[in-house]
């Protein structure tokens, strides 16, 4: 199961992707249309995962998504399920990607055409997350910066909360729930579950920084009493 | 910049910036857990620093520094 849909991300890294770069020179359009395939094939992951009911899924609250709007997307992660589900979810969105990504071989020559933000600088990292959102563009982060542990409280990153005082962003936060754990931090990847994992995937209303945190200034305050307050918003909704 | 005016820099940033407690200062503290500064406050600081000196930290040499002395090791290495 695995290898066919590693061969078929294989296939479309290195076939279906160039030849949208060969098709289309004007960058914008070409990230555009680099990023519905990207988007089409996880749907079609998904689909195919949730038919072979290999995984089952629920999606709630799509509506509060603004897909015209420039939205900071804010996502727990307890799987390596949930990027594949989440940019199904909102296909022209930013996404910072790990350095490792943009040297694989199968998957660095889509990650850049489609041009998402490497994690390699942070201080670049700051700053592109907030052009981006500043510039109108949804940008989707895991605020814990890796996988969640399964047997810890949520633990946030500073930089999420940093980006959303900084570009003054509107918030959407997705809060993702796998039961029982699958792909996660902990299950190594060829290890079943004993029964079916379900995601479920609340969209929640969006909100501002100002709505979560009395001061937004100064901004290193800010932070942290924004960062703890998104931590409460997301064990609470998983409680 | 020599090394005592460049630690005495960092060591402002750090008490006026940061909120650090002059007292924990030393060369060889923690950043992240004696000195409790996060992760933005030493992308902030290290901006600073390349401001200062003129120099550029690498981020592979940034993302491993953990102590003040690891940071001027990095903006004095040639």
């Amino acid at each position: 199961m695995w290898v066919a849909f590693g061969l078929a991300g294989a296939l479309v890294g290195l076939m279906v992707i160039p030849v949208i770069s060969l098709l289309e020179s004007e960058h914008s359009l070409r990230q555009h249309r680099t990023r519905c395939v990207i988007a089409a094939c996880f749907r079609w992951f998904v689909a195919v995962a949730c038919q072979l009911r290999i995984v089952s899924c629920r999606i709630s609250g799509i509506g509060h998504y603004d897909p015209g709007a420039s939205q900071l997307i804010l996502a727990n992660h307890p799987s390596l399920i949930d990027v594949v589900i989440l940019i199904s979810l909102f296909p022209q969105a930013d996404c910072v990607i790990k350095e490792a990504v943009t040297r694989n071989v199968l998957m660095r020559r889509s990650a850049r055409i489609a041009n998402y933000i490497s994690n390699f600088d942070p201080a670049l990292v700051l700053a592109s997350c907030v052009d981006r959102l500043r510039s109108g563009n949804s940008l989707l982060l895991f605020p814990e910066g890796t996988r969640s542990d399964p047997d810890a409280p949520l633990k946030f990153k500073p930089g999420a909360a940093e980006i959303a005082l900084r570009a003054e962003a509107t918030i959407l936060p997705v809060v993702i729930d796998c039961e029982p754990t699958f792909l996660s931090k902990r299950d190594p990847w060829y290890r079943v579950p004993s029964r079916m994992p379900h995601f479920d995937v609340r969209i929640l209303p969006p909100l501002r920084p100002g709505d979560l945190v009395e001061d937004v200034a100064p901004r290193r305050r800010a932070r942290l009493l924004l960062n703890a307050s998104l931590e409460r918003l997301f064990e609470s909704a998983l409680a | 910049m020599d090394n005592e005016a460049l630690y005495a820099r960092i060591k402002l940033s750090l008490i006026e910036q940061f909120d650090v407690d002059e007292s924990i200062v030393s060369l060889d503290a923690n950043l992240y857990e004696e000195l409790a500064i996060d992760s933005i406050d030493a992308v902030d600081l290290m901006l600073q620093l390349e401001e200062w000196t003129g120099k550029r930290i690498s981020p592979e040499v940034f993302k491993d520094a953990r102590t003040i002395r690891d940071v001027m090791d990095a903006l004095t290495d040639p």
